[in-house]
């Protein structure tokens, strides 16, 4: 337990509400604002966890999740990252990859062993023999991974998404961040500005330097100024702040995904947010760039600001004697800081030649820090945490030792350009601020800030300014607005401001140093994956001379912290070394990588930025299917539904799903089945006809005024894609319908295969808006009189008209008729008469907002016959008995028209119409090696072959599309689709279903339909 | 006990102005190619050009998913022979290419799934590859995590159990045959990019490179999603293939969780854990054809949602990264393995898809023979570019793909 220091004015804990905490079975104390890490840092707690390969300790170390260090199990969930979890009452926190605990791991030995691990190990070892190689991946898999997942763990808490809309996004709630919100909003712009941690303020947070002077004096240090700016920002009306918000994903056109950790007082415990903004602002700060040396992240090692705010913002003194390795200011205006809180700073090692600000180092001297010039940390001791550090000079030839039990050590900064690259700026090595830095921004997007390499506070504010100001550019500068004043006045605004800026310093000299003069065995450059100096180097050897390479190779930067630590080392170190190797360079005495004149080339970041649980992506995502205006009564009624294409649909009412008395029922008797789902469509237009002839393989100018046509249509492989029935209006106007499947495609087929014509003509998708009841079964007509009769209001000449309309008889409304009435003077319905179940049957259309009414009228009418639902099932075993097709079941992707048995439906004489299909359907017609449909029943009244059976003799010659035991003909029958030279009635099919061990079955092709081949119950 | 770090692919040589046979594209399928050019063959004056470095493209981006259970019969031969290959090459290669042979569970949805399943299954039985399938149940009790309530969008009805098929380390594929071939002499040049190649007479005569003419009477373009394209710049040969993006995403990694690849047609979505712990997802593709590697936003979201629904328990778990590739798609779901027929020493492999990784080693074998012999061999007729224009399909998938408007 350490001493907390309770009253400094950066502070973001409250020390006087404590949070408790379990930590593996025990209560912890931590206080409000605490992250997990730092609660249990101030508990004492130093080992959070053991690395991945080598199970070596690992410590807080950077404060931002770069890292998998103090990932830790959290309520059950892996890999939580600690250091910026907020503690909550009643946590439960587990340590990972341990085996006993992190501070005493029995696997802690095979820290030892990296001698037998080098860079791809894995690639030559546990193949030989074959046989050991199945046992070694299982322990494999066992040493891999960190934490441990539960299959049935549920997820607690409430994830939700939100998709707002913004004139600016700007990523980074710093101070350029919020100087560009500001300059932004102020333009009367909508902004939201996204900041990762749970409040606005960025670097200037927790620093007490001048904001103006760049000096260690108090007149406004530079916290104040943030907590000004951010209460600027939190009141502006015209800025929505999201605070505790990772940016996860950058995307072209402006489109940039997060997700949001929610407080007490939210709905929700995690939310994705995407924007689709106008225009982005990126000034996401830097991170700092690990310093290199052995054993660089032994527990006790740490980075700048992650001592530096231990401190300011969390109350925390990290160590009692610390030591510094670094090589920026930044570092030294810690130290100074820190001294100043009563750390003993033994000494401040810089790599830095020159560039100190003069400031620091006076006030270091007046501290009596001793200060080394030219020296860095080599090599931390201590087995489980640091005891004592070894610093030597650049060239190694001088070394002392510290007793100590802190190292802060950071080689330079990096700016956090995943932003960037996400959204596609090309990225350039720049020599002067040793950044990697966008070339070639996207469209409509602007950087700012320290990312940029700038030092000087103002020139960071000035700089988010003229991002923000530009930003408004974008939104304000549409097509129509040249000669604005507005706009002329905004850009004599950003024209000042440029010059203003460049009064005001640049960016700052960036440090080179990557490594210390070690060999780097145990140098690490991914803490996540193990990978050392030493790894880097034999991948470069074997000729992996790409830091993309060797990244795959030796998997740096794959891990849960992804780029975070060797983002930029890596391609420092690759350019060093790979310059230094060709030319024979022997020893990495030289640390600068510009005097060997390599270009380091940056590796790919990819999204997410920051690890993001499944759970917040997945959102507040409900199932979303379509339901029919039956849906409700239909359930009501029994039926037991299925998730079809994109509607839910009755496929059984009962649980009997041969669905037996539905298909009797419909067979002797009459039933009803919902038909909404079918595609349903008007055409209209002075081309109307062209395009059915076009898409339709028959001739569309023959369908009769009252008659419906039944057609097909076909790909450009003379495949079949759809069918339906089409029905004339009137001149140039029809009504056709559609399989469900293809009601979505329709329109745009159409639209795409007469893209070139130039024709007039619209198609409306009222697939929606009408319903559909199927009438089926001998009684129907009988039902169907009742239905029209009701209403008896008309007289005169309308009545003898509407007599003749509500004639309904075989004569009147024969087979492929098609009338309209008008039921009880209310309801519009397009009646058709046809056959798909292959009983008397009716196909009733109506408006949908009519569909539940008419339903009523008709169960109601059908009432005195007993009248049933039927489902989709059984309509499926119905129809195939007629031996009417489905496609996709009777169909695949390479049938076409003439294997179905449907080439009747194709007029080949209208070659004007350039019918889609036609050229292909000609070329297949004298082909023998197509399949056909074919109708079988099955041997010795055998039992129907499964769905999917194969046809086979010695090779594969066919499948079953589909077979039932028929309650109708008493007999299993079923369609398959098969080599021609199977197709002939008489023929003896091999039946191989899965499962069957060679044992085949046998059934007959037999002329098709199977039921009612003369059709009479159909057409009478 | 490893020696010496020596270059996995030997010294780097100048490129000569002649070779045997110029292979463009530095993927699998090239190295493949190479590999039993030279082993089968004797045919080792072979060079490869690889316009960025080796397995840049589809090689290192699939989810090294191996399978054989296609759904035709031309199909499911080719990629049983691929999966009994890994075993041999691991062996021959010296290279651990560290075959996880977990089994494929492809989860059913419906009554027309489990049909069409049901043939699959057929077909793999028939042809000696075992592939079961399974109830709801059985399936759990491979997978734990799955969810077989009927509280989801699609309830599980049952699934396809495949033991012989699993997990393969993709990079160490392309390394391991990348070193195989070298030591037989073939030349890999990274860096160098084909920019024509030249015929006479309609024979292949030689081929451009951005370090020089290179003469030849062979050349075989395997160069993955970029094919199509340099296949129809280069000597204007027109395939009937669209380019999409295809993505895929890792999870932090943990420990064992999944012990089978599982996969679902109707989520659009695959998970299998990758021996490093990380889970391993991917699925569709963005339907619209594209050159780009660009990752989508809605598409990172569509995988969590659908993994929150099967595989709810992956609901507590992070996503660390996603990426995507370019999947060369034919309308058939079938690849084009083709040469010596529009001109003379030009052989073209492609149209892969995303069936490239678990078939890389196979169509290799099959087109060093052809290039070797000079005539089809039976197993990869099938495969000509002709059927097209003969509208005769290949039937690999049920549906028909509609993935660009005109088809």
């Amino acid at each position: 337990m350490i001493n907390r220091i309770n009253q400094l004015p950066t502070l973001r804990v409250d020390p006087a509400n404590k949070v408790i905490f379990d930590y593996k079975g025990k209560d912890y104390v931590g206080v409000e604002g605490d992250t997990v890490a730092t609660a249990l840092y101030h508990n004492g707690v130093r080992i959070f966890g053991r690395s991945l390969k080598y199970h070596r300790p690992r410590g807080l170390y950077s404060l931002d999740g770069e890292c998998s260090n103090t990932c830790m199990e959290i309520d059950g969930i892996p890999n939580v990252r600690t250091e910026n979890t907020l503690v909550k009452q009643g946590m439960r926190v587990k340590e990972q990859n341990v085996k006993g605990s992190a501070e005493n791991d029995m696997m802690g030995f095979i820290d030892k062993l990296d001698w037998m691990m080098p860079a791809g190990f894995y690639y030559k070892t546990m193949h030989k023999p074959a046989s050991i190689w199945p046992i070694a991946m299982k322990q494999i898999r066992k040493a891999a991974g960190l934490g441990v997942l539960s299959p049935d763990f549920e997820m607690p808490g409430k994830f939700d998404q939100i998709f707002p809309s913004a004139d600016v996004v700007v990523i980074g709630g710093g101070p350029a961040g919020m100087n560009a919100a500001l300059a932004a909003a102020d333009k009367g712009l909508r902004v939201i500005i996204m900041e990762s941690r749970p409040w606005l303020g960025g670097f200037f947070d927790y620093r007490t330097f001048d904001y103006k002077d760049a000096q260690y004096k108090n007149s406004k240090p530079l916290y104040s100024r943030a907590r000004e700016l951010a209460s600027k920002v939190e009141s502006h009306a015209n800025i929505r702040v999201f605070k505790h918000t990772s940016v996860v994903g950058t995307y072209t056109n402006n489109l940039v995904t997060g997700f949001q950790i929610g407080t007490e007082n939210d709905k929700f415990n995690e939310r994705y947010i995407e924007i689709r903004a106008k225009s982005v602002v990126v000034a996401a700060g830097c991170i700092e760039r690990p310093l290199l040396f052995e054993n660089n992240e032994r527990p006790g090692v740490m980075q700048v600001a992650c001592v530096h705010r231990l401190a300011r913002t969390y109350g925390l003194l990290a160590g009692e004697k610390a030591i510094f390795s670094v090589g920026h200011d930044l570092g030294l205006e810690a130290a100074v800081d820190l001294f100043d809180l009563g750390m003993k700073i033994l000494c401040v090692a810089d790599v830095r030649e020159d560039g100190q600000n003069p400031y620091l180092m006076i006030e270091l001297a007046k501290r009596n820090i001793p200060y080394l010039k030219g020296w860095v940390a080599s090599k931390a001791h201590g087995s489980k945490r640091v005891n004592k550090v070894t610093m030597t000079t650049l060239d190694g030839t001088i070394s002392r030792d510290f007793e100590c039990d802190l190292v802060i050590a950071s080689a330079g900064l990096t700016p956090i350009n995943g932003h960037l690259t996400l959204a596609h700026a090309k990225l350039r090595y720049d020599s002067h601020t040793n950044f990697f830095v966008a070339d070639t921004m996207p469209e409509k997007t602007h950087a700012a800030g320290r990312m940029l390499g700038l030092e000087d506070s103002l020139s960071i504010e000035v700089s988010g300014k003229l991002a923000g100001l530009n930003a408004a550019l974008d939104c304000k500068l549409m097509p129509q607005s040249y000669g604005n004043t507005e706009i002329d006045a905004l850009k004599s605004e950003i024209d000042s401001f440029t010059a203003q800026s460049k009064e005001l310093p640049g960016p700052a000299r960036g440090s080179k140093f990557v490594t210390a003069p070690v060999k780097g065995r145990k140098s690490f450059i991914c803490f996540d994956e193990d990978t050392t100096i030493k790894n880097i180097k034999q991948a470069i050897d074997m000729g992996f001379d790409v830091p993309e390479l060797i990244k795959r190779f030796t998997s740096a930067g794959t891990g849960p912290g992804q780029g975070g630590i060797p983002g930029h080392n890596l391609p420092l170190y690759v350019a060093k070394y790979t310059a230094a190797s060709s030319k024979c360079f022997s020893s990495s005495g030289s640390s600068s990588i510009q005097s060997l004149g390599a270009t380091p080339k940056p590796t790919n970041v990819r999204p997410p930025l920051v690890p993001t649980l499944i759970a917040t992506y997945a959102g507040s995502k409900h199932i979303m299917m379509k339901r029919t205006p039956m849906d409700e009564m239909q359930r009501a009624d029994g039926g037991v539904f299925r998730k079809i294409g994109v509607w839910e649909r009755a496929r059984y009412f009962s649980d009997d799903f041969s669905c037996r008395k539905e298909i009797e029922n419909v067979r002797n008797n009459v039933g009803m089945l919902d038909g909404s789902t079918l595609g349903k469509f008007r055409i209209h237009g002075p081309d109307a006809l062209k395009v059915l002839q076009r898409v339709y393989v028959s001739d569309m100018s023959k369908v009769k005024t009252g008659r419906v046509k039944y057609s097909a249509m076909c790909n450009d492989d003379g495949c079949v894609i759809d069918d339906g029935v089409v029905v004339k209006l009137a001149e140039n106007d029809y009504y056709f319908t559609t399989s469900t499947a293809r009601a979505g495609a329709t329109i745009e087929w159409l639209r795409y295969h007469t893209r070139f014509d130039g024709w007039d003509f619209y198609v409306v998708n009222l697939t929606d808006s009408m319903g559909v009841i199927n009438l089926s079964g001998p009684n129907a007509r009988k039902v169907l009189q009742k239905v029209v009769s009701q209403d008896n209001g008309a007289s005169g000449e309308d009545a003898s008209n509407k007599a003749s309309i509500q004639d309904v008889s075989n004569e009147a409304f024969p087979f492929s008729g098609y009338k309209e009435f008008m039921i009880k003077n209310t309801i519009p319905v397009k009646a058709m008469r046809l056959g798909f179940v292959g009983e008397l049957s009716y196909e009733l259309h109506v408006p949908s907002s009519y569909m539940v009414s008419l339903w009523n009228i008709v169960k109601e009418a059908g009432k005195e016959f007993n009248i049933q639902n039927f489902g989709v099932e059984a309509q499926n075993v119905l129809r195939m008995e007629k031996c009417h097709i489905i496609l996709g079941q009777e169909s695949e992707q390479r049938t076409n028209l003439l294997d179905l048995g449907l080439g009747f439906l194709w007029d080949r004489s209208k070659k004007d119409a350039k019918t889609i299909g036609a050229v292909a359907l000609r070329q297949a017609e004298n082909d023998p090696t197509r399949f056909r449909l074919v109708g079988f029943e099955m041997e010795n009244n055998g039992r129907a072959a499964r769905d999917g059976a194969l046809i086979v003799d010695d090779k594969v010659r066919g499948y079953v599309c589909t077979a039932r035991d028929s309650f109708s003909l008493n007999k299993a029958v079923g369609m398959a689709l098969v080599e021609s030279h199977l197709a002939k009635v008489g023929t003896r099919i091999q039946i191989f279903e899965d499962e069957c061990g060679g044992e085949r079955i046998y059934g007959t092709v037999v002329p098709m339909p199977f039921y009612d081949p003369d059709g009479k119950r159909m057409k009478s | 006990m490893f020696g010496k770090y020596k270059p996995l692919l030997g010294e780097k040589t100048q490129l000569k102005s002649s070779y045997d046979v110029v292979i463009i594209g530095g993927g699998l399928h090239s190295l493949a190619t190479a590999y039993f050019l030279a082993k089968e063959h004797g045919i080792t004056d072979v060079a490869i050009i690889e316009k960025n470095y080796i397995g840049f493209g589809g090689a290192g981006r699939n989810t090294a998913i191996v399978r054989a259970n296609q759904r035709t019969q031309y199909n499911v031969p080719l990629y049983k022979e691929a999966l009994d290959l890994w075993p041999v090459l691991t062996k021959d290669l010296d290279y651990n290419l560290m075959f996880n042979n977990c089994g494929n569970l492809n989860l059913m949805h419906s009554e027309a799934a489990m049909k069409a399943a049901r043939m699959t299954i057929a077909t793999a039985q028939f042809h000696g590859v075992e592939s079961h399938l399974l109830d709801a149940k059985e399936a759990k009790e491979l997978v734990p995590a799955l969810n077989i309530s009927e509280d989801i969008t699609f309830p599980i009805h049952g699934a396809m159990f495949h033991p012989p098929g699993g997990i393969v380390r993709h990079d160490a594929v392309v390394w391991g045959l990348a070193k195989g071939a070298s030591k037989y002499g073939v030349e890999i040049h990274q860096q160098t990019e084909a920019t024509a190649v030249n015929t006479k007479n309609g024979k292949i005569v030689s081929v451009e490179t951005s370090r020089g003419t290179i003469n030849t009477s062979k050349v075989l373009i395997s160069a993955g999603g970029y094919s199509a394209s340099l296949i129809y710049g280069m000597l204007g040969i027109k395939l009937p293939i669209s380019v999409l993006t295809i993505q895929a995403m890792v999870t932090q990694p943990l420990k064992p969780l999944l012990n089978h690849v599982v996969s679902s047609g109707a989520y659009h979505c695959y998970a299998n854990q990758t021996l490093k712990g990380e889970i391993a997802t991917g699925a569709h593709m963005d339907q619209w054809p594209n050159y780009t590697t660009q990752t989508t936003a809605h598409y990172i979201k569509h995988q969590a949602e659908a993994l929150s629904e099967f595989l709810p328990c992956l609901r507590g778990l992070r996503f660390m990264r996603i990426w995507s590739g370019l999947a060369d798609m034919t309308p058939d779901m079938a690849p084009i393995l083709d040469g010596n027929d529009q001109i003379e020493g030009f052989f073209m492999n492609c149209g892969w898809g995303y069936f490239g990784f678990k078939s890389c080693t196979v169509a290799g074998k099959y087109m060093a023979e052809f290039m070797a012999k000079g005539e089809a061999p039976d197993m990869i007729k099938p495969f000509n570019l002709r059927r097209y224009e003969q509208h005769k399909l290949m039937g690999e998938t049920a549906e028909l793909v509609t993935y660009t408007p005109n088809n």
